[in-house]
């Protein structure tokens, strides 16, 4: 039996045989056309097409693999899971979703329904925010696909007429110093990727004169097969020109770059049945990048919604036009006609389904009335951005699509946006792990010395300066404090030249506690995330969450994942900080294993005024320095533990209340003005943020553990100071505040432990006042400087 | 008459060759026994001229009025009848 | 002529991305700053309208081919004998990172004989290679003709953040040491890279940030009115800009890349 039949048109247009295909058959069809969808989901397209008597053509075969993919409509996310306690309808619903529903905050404007969320920012402005990931193409090739990645997730915010105004990039990469020898075939080494993305990320923010202004650099591992690339862009808007009401006979105009074979994964038509075509030219699954057009786009953007000219906008990423018209109909309740040959080409002889289905970069898709049409077309002209109107949309639900006169595909909107639902099998299994028992070594300079220059906590430097983090002239707490380039727990941007209200940008991620308890990993990422904006002044705060994980079809890989949702509703709702958007990455497996399960959370604060914010570095001889927060024998996944060569099994837990009072107590000590420097206390522990305080200034620290709050368990100077317990700061407060400071903290954990000193020395005493750690400042510098080597 | 023009730009011996060195340092911890890389930069140029001459005085004119900076750049160019 | 008199042209092309921050510090000194892309110029605008013209950060064209070369060659085949009339009537034109980029390119700066048809300079890739983003020093060497430092004493030092990978200011091999003397008998060196306290960087990596000849910052031309430099003046203008104003407590005013626009602006309001 011939499965693909070709029409006879003067070009590649094929009806594919799938009425009398048999579940094996349906299954190669799916195989075959890189559909990547599983039997049901074929199975419900065939009786979709037995109603209407014909067989389908390779575009709307081709549109709704696309449509029905993970990666457009997070089948896992949305689907049902069966777990041994029961059904979860919906893991997007249930958790993530479900926060924000319950807090029910004004200033949550548009949450999960758009390219990205949007909250309430000052006078009539409000700011979107996305971060995306863009981990497989990344492993393909380093350079594109980072470059890419930002590029991408700057359109969703252009895709919510939001001026781009800053990125964040998080990324994960195995050891640099990995083995040669170790590496399977087809995995490139740590290092070219390392080199590749953040060259990548530099020249696509750099480019287009977006500042780069938070992020992290996380070594794992299970990143050398599976690397990470989250990029996150903000954007401001004027909320009364955020026009979202598409109307039928709107036109459809596509702009910016001219579409290619670019992004058209695996697909190969090269079988028995289509030996003419086994010449086809390979299609390049790496996109090419060019911010300078985008630059443009970006203009002409928001020139058009000042002028108020568009009804909607949207950008085209993953599924490119298919997602994008499909997706936009969809929302509005309305259908599409496009005729393909009137997209621009890069090259001749595409199939209209590779047009409808490219993922050509710097493409934006934009609703225009037809009066404003001409109107659009000019500005577009002037700033030398090519724009084509290219269909428009109708009142039915249809969508269809011509290429050059002929039908090549007419499809009900409302069966595209129902695809069958999915089920998974969960099952949660911890590891069987052990907590270690070892002496307590007499000397832990060496230890804290070596945790500075290991990787994960090494100063970044070196990469944080090769991404513009000053361009628009609006980043008032920059990534690096001061001469030193002391690491900051967050990014203020000042965004309005008539207010002083600022935006506060941090993230935390905690993959080193996903290897031990996913619910944990999760929950600190928060407390992370959060805290680091904290630390800085920020407070009224929105999250955003970015899974990487392994394969959701392995029931543990999902029990796991259920584990990190459960935590993100919890521990999300008791600090009251609303989820606005997220992004999930799924199947991060390579010949080297699964990824580790890592969440990445975002957080986006505001500070009422920017002249308020604290930086981490100390400021004045004298001053006492307090901890807050209450220290556990919580190691498990610990800096201090990798470089003993163990993992632990306790990790870091959050108690959100204690949490939420330390939190609010410590914004009303900044509002007040008494704090002087503030250090979220992260990997490393209370030592490394106390070095990091010290060597970032020009002032010493003396520091006693004794009076640190802790667990009746926490008996060892080692674990005092190298835990990792969430929620904690180490503080700087000015000395004629000291009073002040210590009756607004009076309902949390807190004590003073140290003093500012004139003297050039991190010196750290024991529970028993015994000497434990006395180093130069100038050496522990070098050390943290020189950790990732001359990578 | 068609050409086809290659035009190689290249750094000026004497000038220091940051790209190049970075490469080689790459190439190095690859463990290959890199003594120097230099990097120049490659236009292919497609052109109408009556003559060969004339090409020639047209990509000479593109590399000084452009593709070169006097100041640190030289440049070669081999040009190609074609159809 | 009053400052609300004065008209600054901002240009841009593609890739052109500091123009809004350089048009803030012209706006927050009261004069008229217009963000003018180079298309409309050529149609709808007239050169002489403005008093001052601004070739501002970014990456103009891609930075194909050279950081700035493809706009510099657009410039001087479309409006070059307007631009150097433009020069003649000592009209100023500020560059700054990839303007300054351009005016080089141009053969605007240095320009020894007057605008040259080949650059006399170059700005070449760093060194250390890529990109970087930090905040330097630099010491007003001008004794008094550049026309963007008159309200800054000589010697004064000054923090500003630098921004690129293409910034290694350099002269000919054969030709450094005829050029340099040359630069500095016309007054044309007006900043140099140096330490906090002034000492000059004398190429020491990171106060010299690109590796650039004999430290040098910035250049204008024989007549004091072109200037290009690679630091951004725009980026500190403010003082909530600065690298460590937390330290201080409270926040300054202003920053020392004031100086540069409030000196420009005096001397157009002064000349014209």
């Amino acid at each position: 039996m011939n499965l693909y039949q070709k029409r006879k048109v003067p070009f590649e247009l094929f009806d594919v045989n799938i009425l009398k295909a048999n579940d094996a058959r349906l299954l190669e069809i799916s195989q075959t056309m890189g559909l990547a969808l599983n039997l049901n989901e074929m199975k419900t397209i065939k009786d979709y097409f037995s109603k209407l008597g014909r067989n389908p053509t390779d575009v709307e075969l081709q549109t709704l693999g696309q449509t029905w993919s993970e990666h457009c409509y997070h089948k896992t996310f949305k689907g049902t899971i069966v777990t041994e306690k029961g059904k979860i309808e919906s893991l997007f619903k249930t958790y993530i979703a479900k926060v924000t529903k319950e807090l029910n905050l004004s200033w949550c404007i548009s949450v999960f329904e758009d390219n990205a969320g949007i909250i309430e920012f000052d006078n009539g402005y409000g700011i979107a925010v996305k971060v995306e990931t863009h981990n497989h193409p990344s492993a393909i090739e380093p350079f594109g696909g980072a470059a890419t990645g930002v590029g991408g997730v700057i359109r969703d915010v252009l895709g919510v007429w939001a001026d781009p105004i800053a990125c964040m990039d998080v990324l994960g990469f195995g050891p640099l110093d990995y083995d040669y020898e170790r590496l399977p075939p087809g995995v490139k080494h740590p290092k070219y990727i390392f080199r590749g993305v953040v060259a990548g990320i530099g020249c696509y923010g750099n480019n287009m004169g977006i500042p780069t202004v938070n992020g992290a650099i996380y070594f794992d591992e299970s990143y050398t097969g599976n690397v990470i690339v989250y990029c996150g862009c903000v954007g401001l808007l004027p909320l009364d020109k955020f026009a979202k009401n598409v109307k039928p006979t709107n036109i459809i105009v596509l702009a910016g770059g001219k579409t290619g074979r670019d992004g058209i994964h695996g697909v190969t038509f090269a079988s028995a049945e289509l030996s003419e075509k086994s010449e086809e030219v390979s299609r390049p699954a790496v996109q090419i990048a060019n911010p300078i057009e985008e630059e443009k786009l970006k203009r002409v953007l928001i020139k058009i919604r000042d002028c108020g000219l568009g009804s909607g906008v949207t950008d085209l990423g993953g599924g490119g036009l298919s997602s994008a018209v499909g997706e936009m109909a969809h929302r509005f309740g309305l259908g599409a006609i496009v005729e393909l040959d009137k997209v621009p080409l890069k090259y001749s002889g595409l199939a209209p389904w590779e047009i409808y289905i490219s993922e050509s970069q710097e493409r934006m898709l934009l609703a225009v009335s037809e009066k404003n049409l001409r109107q659009v077309l000019a500005i577009f002209a002037e700033e030398d951005v090519e724009a084509t109107a290219i269909g428009k949309f109708t009142e039915n639900h249809q969508l269809k699509l011509t290429y050059q006169g002929v039908k090549v595909a007419q499809l009900d909107i409302d069966f595209m946006f129902q695809p069958p639902k999915i089920e998974k099998k969960a099952k949660h299994k911890k590891p069987t792990l052990s907590e270690p028992s070892f002496p307590e070594p007499k000397n832990l300079t060496t230890p804290l010395q070596k945790i500075l220059s290991s990787p994960n906590v090494a100063s970044k430097e070196q990469v944080i300066r090769t991404y513009d983090h000053e361009v628009k002239g609006n980043t008032t707490l920059k990534p690096l404090q001061s001469q030193h380039a002391g690491p900051n727990d967050a990014a203020v941007i000042k965004p309005l030249d008539n207010s002083w209200k600022g935006l506060v940008i941090s993230c935390g991620m905690t993959p080193a506690y996903g290897k031990i308890d996913s619910y944990w990993m999760a929950a600190s990422a928060i407390d992370e995330a959060v805290r680091n904006n904290i630390a800085v002044g920020g407070r009224r705060i929105a999250l955003l969450d970015n899974f990487t994980w392994g394969n959701p079809e392995k029931p543990e890989r999902l029990g796991a994942l259920v584990e990190a949702c459960r935590a993100c509703y919890e521990v999300a709702k008791g600090l009251e900080t609303p989820f606005i958007s997220g992004k999930d990455s799924l199947y991060n497996e390579s010949p080297l294993g699964p990824v580790t399960p890592t969440l990445l959370i975002t957080a986006v604060g505001i500070i009422p005024d920017v002249r308020k914010t604290v930086s981490m570095e100390l400021k004045t001889a004298g001053d006492p320095v307090y901890i807050l927060g209450q220290t556990g024998k919580e190691l498990g996944g610990s800096e201090y533990y990798r470089l003993l060569g163990f993992i632990g099994k306790t990790v870091p837990k959050v108690k959100t209340n204690l949490a939420k009072r330390t939190f609010e107590a410590l914004t009303g000590t900044i509002d007040s003005g008494l704090v002087r420097a503030c250090h979220d206390i992260s990997e490393g522990g209370l030592a490394v943020a106390a070095a990091e305080m010290a060597f970032s200034s020009d002032f010493g620290l003396e520091l006693c553990l004794k009076d640190v709050p802790r667990t009746n368990d926490v008996g060892r100077n080692d674990f005092v100071l190298f835990s990792e317990s969430n929620s904690r700061f180490l503080v700087e407060v000015s000395k004629q505040h000291r009073r002040r400071f210590e009756e607004l903290m009076k309902n949390c954990n807190y004590a003073q432990i140290g003093i500012v000193t004139d003297d050039p020395f991190l010196k750290i005493y024991g529970l028993n006042e015994e000497k434990l750690v006395s180093a130069e400042l100038a050496a522990l510098r070098k050390r943290w400087q020189s950790g990732l080597g001359g990578a | 008459m068609k050409f086809n023009v290659k035009i190689e730009v290249m750094l000026k011996p004497g000038h220091s060759d940051p790209e190049g060195e970075t490469t080689a340092r790459a190439l190095r911890e690859l463990n290959y026994p890199i003594e120097s890389v230099s990097v120049s930069k490659v236009y292919m140029v497609v052109l109408e001229a009556g003559s060969k001459a004339e090409a020639e005085k047209m990509a000479d004119g593109m590399c000084r009025r452009l593709l070169a900076n006097p100041t640190k750049d030289d440049y070669r160019f081999e040009i190609r009848e074609t159809r | 002529m009053k400052k609300d008199e004065v008209r600054v042209c901002i240009l841009r092309v593609g890739g052109t991305n500091c123009d809004a921050e350089t048009k803030r510090a012209f706006s927050d000194l009261g004069v008229n700053a217009e963000i003018v892309h180079f298309n409309q110029l050529l149609k709808k605008r007239n050169l002489f309208d403005y008093h001052g013209l601004v070739f501002p950060g970014g990456f103009s064209y891609g930075d194909y081919v050279r950081a700035g070369v493809i706009w510099a060659k657009s410039v001087a085949a479309k409006i070059g004998a307007d631009l150097e009339k433009f020069v003649e009537k000592e009209r100023p034109i500020l560059g700054i990172c990839n303007g300054f980029q351009v005016l080089i390119e141009a053969g605007l700066l240095p320009a020894f004989d007057g605008v040259s048809e080949y650059p006399e300079a170059a700005l070449a890739p760093n060194i250390p290679p890529g990109y970087n983003c930090r905040w330097v020093y630099l010491k007003r060497e001008n004794n008094g003709k550049c026309v963007f430092t008159r309200n800054m004493p000589k010697n004064r030092v000054i923090k500003i953040p630098v921004a690129h990978s293409e910034g290694r200011f350099l002269f000919p091999k054969e030709k450094e040491n005829e050029y340099l003397k040359r630069l500095c008998d016309n007054d044309q060196v007006v900043f140099q890279y140096c330490h906090s306290d002034g000492t000059l960087a004398v190429g020491e990596y990171p106060a010299n940030p690109n590796g650039a000849f004999n430290d040098i910052a910035g250049i204008c031309n024989p007549q004091g009115t072109v200037f290009g430099l690679m630091p951004h003046p725009e980026r500190a203008f403010y003082g909530w800009q600065l690298p460590d104003w937390t330290k201080k407590g409270t926040v300054p005013a202003f920053g020392d890349g004031k100086l540069i626009f409030e000196s420009v602006v005096e001397y157009i309001t002064k000349k014209f």
